[in-house]
């Protein structure tokens, strides 16, 4: 059953991106300044959103894992991670094609964009970290701290363009944009959160199914303490 | 005066111009970022569902 609700998430996410992908290109207006260029915003923004979101989820599991130790939230920061940094990459990617017909650059070290390149670094790190260190408790450990330090920069990366007023553009609110471009977007943020739910859900599959190669003992994942897990392992 | 008269030109042809400059074409530009979203959904997506059934094959070999 969990499975078939998993595959679901998928199935939708695919759907509305092809219904999306019709309404961003053929319905929404275009910008009155930027033009058909704008429609890049309808994929450009929900995977940012979306790759926030997912390094959010990973901060709370990094969090809960210290407190409650739990090989359950270890594996859910790893998979948000993972999707995290592929979401960032390519919104940030798409933010560079963007930026070159309307600023003239593809890149510019202006503070939002060098945020989020920050935040792509140190998740990168963060995933590095995961695959260099071999003990599973200490890799849960450091790879937490890596997290919670790590997550700093995603209010930095919110509020840059609050705090720095400079060629990024601020957030716009649905009442100085068109309907049909606020509807687009949050049809496409729908869509995207789908995608994210079914990458999550099936990569933290993969990660709980190396846990237990790891440790060797199937039985005792749902353990409280992984002390002992690890100790009976080794 | 004359001055003053190329001065009020000036700023009145400037506020007239803000907002009317529009970026004309860049499809191209439209195309490849539809291109990349879509090519890395479909490679991650398929490199997801090759890892976990690789990693449920090996958990469970028959």
């Amino acid at each position: 059953m969990a499975n078939r609700v998993r595959w679901a998430f998928l199935i939708v996410a695919i759907g509305m991106l092809v219904v999306g992908a019709y309404a961003a290109l053929a319905w929404a207006p275009p910008d009155r300044e930027m033009g058909d260029v704008q429609r890049i915003m309808y994929v450009h923004v929900p995977q940012l959103w979306m790759a926030l979101l997912a390094m959010t989820l990973n901060f709370a599991s990094s969090v809960i894992y210290l407190f409650r130790k739990s090989w359950k939230t270890d594996s859910l920061a790893e998979a948000s991670a993972e999707v995290g940094v592929v979401f960032g990459a390519v919104g940030i990617a798409l933010g560079s094609i963007w930026g070159r017909p309307t600023w003239g650059v593809w890149w510019a070290w202006d503070p939002r964009l060098t945020t989020a390149a920050i935040l792509l670094v140190a998740y990168c790190g963060y995933l590095a970290l995961r695959r260099f260190v071999d003990d599973p408790e200490r890799r849960a450990v450091w790879s937490a701290v890596t997290a919670i330090v790590a997550y700093v920069d995603v209010p930095l990366i919110w509020f840059s363009v609050q705090w720095w007023r400079s060629l990024h553009q601020v957030q716009s609110s649905p009442r100085t944009v068109d309907p049909q471009m606020v509807l687009v977007l949050r049809w496409q943020s729908f869509a995207f959160l789908s995608l994210m739910i079914f990458y999550v859900w099936t990569r933290y599959l993969i990660a709980m199914a190396a846990r237990r190669r790891e440790l060797a003992m199937p039985a005792e994942l749902s353990a409280p303490a992984p002390m002992q897990t690890s100790e009976v392992a080794r | 005066m004359t001055c003053l008269h190329l001065v009020g030109a000036w700023v009145e042809g400037a506020a007239q111009g803000v907002g009317a400059g529009r970026i004309v074409g860049g499809w191209e530009y439209v195309w490849a970022a539809y291109g990349i979203t879509w090519a890395a959904i479909v490679v991650y997506t398929t490199s997801l569902i090759m890892r976990l059934r690789s990693a449920q094959e090996s958990e469970d070999p028959r």
